[in-house]
């Protein structure tokens, strides 16, 4: 039998516990009567505004909507946009300012995986401020679990890196297979990622070689993949340096299929190469291309250019402006979800009760009390002669 | 493989070579290191882009404009930024060049968008082989341009009377000045024929090695060429350049392709401390 006092103990305990969820549940920071303060964090400037553009214009343009239809609960989404210009410093002094200072309700981003990865330990100390990223693919941010930090669009690197080798071993049937990654986090997790699924399937890679974001000449990479006579090359980097290495391999005679992570797909891909690139299969994390016909991505890309229309001349929207508004579209969702009572705690419940949410331009979210990882497929495109792109039927699973 | 490595390292060396040289053109006349001449590459390659997209001006046509909008940009340059600067400590100038490539970059990132874009090749992409080597046109004419380059510069230089100007200063500022010659004129016009220089790197390597906004990164190894030359000296620029570009494929073959830049740095450092005037360059007497 319980003593009183072991009781009361016990009643004290539970009563802290219950006001301290119930704090958090009414954690409205950045929640006014007529609106709500979010934070847009990204990589604006520097080498990894190549998709950090993206996640602002898709932002912009979702948010936009949602005002335009009255708002959310009748509050309408203020924008705060920081760039961290590609930098993790300023990328979580960023954050903190955001979070400090403008005290808003949420953070959309980061955008770039080397940045989300230095941010991991400011996100696990953030633990009451929602953070839904739609375009980085590291996983150093999202695992191990964080109740606050969402992450929707390309299947993550350590899952791509599984769902490559099983595609590229069982659907390909390749074994002799080389990889040439960045040597920066969304690289290297993702080479490492495959190197080790493809070691538990038994089979070694033939070569792996890295290279950095901004080199130029690969040559010496590609001889050592070429001299090891691979099957199938992956190449796990970013579309500038890809396209080059995809070039210079066929320059170099290198004959093996080509297979690129879902960085490289971006629209002028094909161009960049040249003829080489027929034939070469990248990975992409979208339910249909930019410049397709499905009615609902056109309806998209019409918006996209009504609003920038300076940024349509640059064959935009791509990829990160694709990611971008997906991501955006989930975090609306959540919000509407969450109902006219909105708090953090509620937001985060609400984006938990999301299954195969759809938005027509990224591939379905789904997410849930313990499943932070929005998207665990992709699907493979493939560059025709004339160079246009197609989505082919593969699609990859998770296995990890 | 050797020889393959020799054929991929002089193409990388032919285009680190065209870079060192601007930075050495400019340089011997003015004592800058313009460290924002590999984003000036990037924004002459661009500026062909927006004469073939925005203007619908064909390809001769768009490079055309491209030259002489970078050689007007050059002058622009030392007219507007580093004259005013002259007197400055050297680090300003310093700075005040990274500023210029950085303005660069940035400005080409929001005008033009982060992403690659295609730009046509020279001469085609599709390789043949001869003699078991692996030949590409497009790399090939980057050689052959570079050598051709090289040359009109040397007659330049000695024939005209633009160049003796040029080499008079290089020689002898206060000379040059007594006899008659406008330093700050010769100043600007290399600053226009740096960008020139520049203009014709950019536009002939930025279909091999991809433009985008930081496409301009390969002025560090231009610089690096340039050290390795002796910095003053135009025909080191070269041999640095083609020596760079094969020590780099050859560590990247035989070492490993993470060991590449370590090793071609360790080259520099070993050249600075071992041959602190480059393959090429001379000591200079300081009258004090």
């Amino acid at each position: 039998m319980l003593k009183r006092r072991e009781l009361a103990a016990g009643v004290a305990t539970i009563a802290l516990l219950g006001s301290g969820r119930r704090a958090s549940a009414e954690d409205m920071t950045g929640v006014m009567p007529s609106s709500i303060k979010v934070g847009v964090l990204g990589s604006l400037t520097g080498v990894q505004a190549v998709f950090g553009q993206g996640n602002l214009s898709g932002a912009q343009i979702a948010f936009d909507e949602a005002n335009a239809a009255g708002g959310i609960h009748g509050r309408r989404i203020e924008i705060v946009s920081i760039d961290d210009e590609s930098t993790p410093a300023r990328s979580i002094a960023g954050f903190r300012r955001l979070v400090d200072d403008e005290k808003v309700f949420a953070v959309f981003g980061p955008s770039a995986s080397s940045i989300a990865q230095a941010m991991e330990p400011v996100l696990r100390a953030a633990s009451a401020v929602p953070v839904l990223g739609s375009i980085y693919s590291s996983p150093a941010a999202s695992e191990p679990f964080k109740h606050n930090v969402f992450r929707t669009g390309p299947l993550q690197d350590r899952l791509q890196g599984i769902a490559i080798a099983d595609f590229v071993l069982e659907t390909l049937k390749s074994t002799k297979v080389a990889l040439v990654s960045q040597s920066d986090e969304y690289g290297r997790r993702g080479g490492a990622s495959l190197t080790e699924r493809m070691k538990e399937k038994g089979h070694q890679l033939v070569a792996a070689e890295v290279f950095n974001l901004t080199d130029t000449d690969f040559t010496a990479q590609l001889l050592r993949v070429r001299a090891a006579e691979p099957e199938l090359l992956v190449i796990y980097g970013f579309p500038a340096p890809a396209a080059t290495i995809t070039r210079q391999a066929r320059q170099l005679g290198l004959t093996a299929k080509i297979l690129g992570s879902n960085a490289t797909a971006n629209r002028t891909y094909p161009a960049t190469v040249g003829p080489a690139a027929a034939g070469v299969m990248n990975v992409i994390s979208l339910a249909a291309l930019p410049e397709g016909d499905d009615p609902r991505m056109q309806a998209y890309v019409q918006k996209f250019s009504a609003r920038f229309p300076d940024l349509a001349r640059q064959n935009r929207p791509d990829l990160g402006d694709c990611l971008g508004y997906n991501g955006a579209v989930v975090f609306v969702e959540g919000l509407k979800r969450a109902g006219a009572a909105l708090s953090r705690e509620g937001f985060i419940r609400a984006l938990e009760s999301l299954k195969d949410f759809e938005t027509g331009i990224g591939l379905p979210t789904t997410f849930g009390p313990q499943r932070r990882e929005g998207n665990l497929a992709a699907r493979v495109l493939e560059f025709q002669p004339d160079l246009t792109r197609k989505l082919t039927s593969f699609m990859l699973h998770s296995a990890g | 493989m050797l020889g393959q490595i020799l054929v991929s390292g002089i193409t990388a060396g032919a285009v680190y070579a065209l870079v060192a040289l601007g930075f050495v053109v400019l340089h011997r006349g003015t004592r800058i290191v313009h460290f924002g001449l590999g984003d000036q590459l990037t924004l002459s390659a661009y500026l062909v882009v927006i004469g073939q997209v925005y203007l619908d001006l064909p390809f001769a046509a768009a490079v055309a404009l491209s030259l002489l909008l970078s050689a007007g940009f050059g002058v622009l340059v030392e007219r507007a930024i580093m004259r005013p600067l002259r007197a400055s400590p050297l680090l300003v100038m310093v700075i005040a060049t990274l500023a210029i490539g950085a303005a660069i970059r940035e400005g080409l990132r929001a005008s033009m968008g982060p992403l690659p874009w295609p730009i046509p090749f020279l001469l085609t992409p599709a390789p043949f082989t001869l003699g078991g080597l692996v030949l590409v046109p497009a790399n090939l004419a980057v050689v052959g341009v570079a050598a051709v380059v090289v040359l009109a510069l040397f007659l330049a230089l000695r024939f005209t009377r633009f160049g003796r100007a040029i080499v008079a200063v290089y020689e002898n500022p206060t000379g040059a000045a007594i006899v008659g010659i406008s330093v700050p004129a010769v100043h600007a016009r290399l600053w226009g024929l740096a960008s020139v220089l520049a203009a014709i790197a950019g536009i002939m390597v930025a279909p091999l090695i991809t433009l985008s906004p930081d496409m301009g990164s390969i002025g560090i190894k231009g610089f690096a060429a340039a050290v390795l030359g002796g910095f003053n000296s135009l025909p080191g620029a070269i041999a640095g350049g083609v020596l760079l570009g094969v020590v780099e494929t050859a560590a990247g073959v035989y070492i490993s392709s993470a060991m590449k830049d370590v090793v071609s740095y360790a080259l520099l450092i070993g050249c600075v401390l071992l041959l602190p005037h480059g393959l090429f360059g001379r000591a200079e007497a300081r009258k004090v």
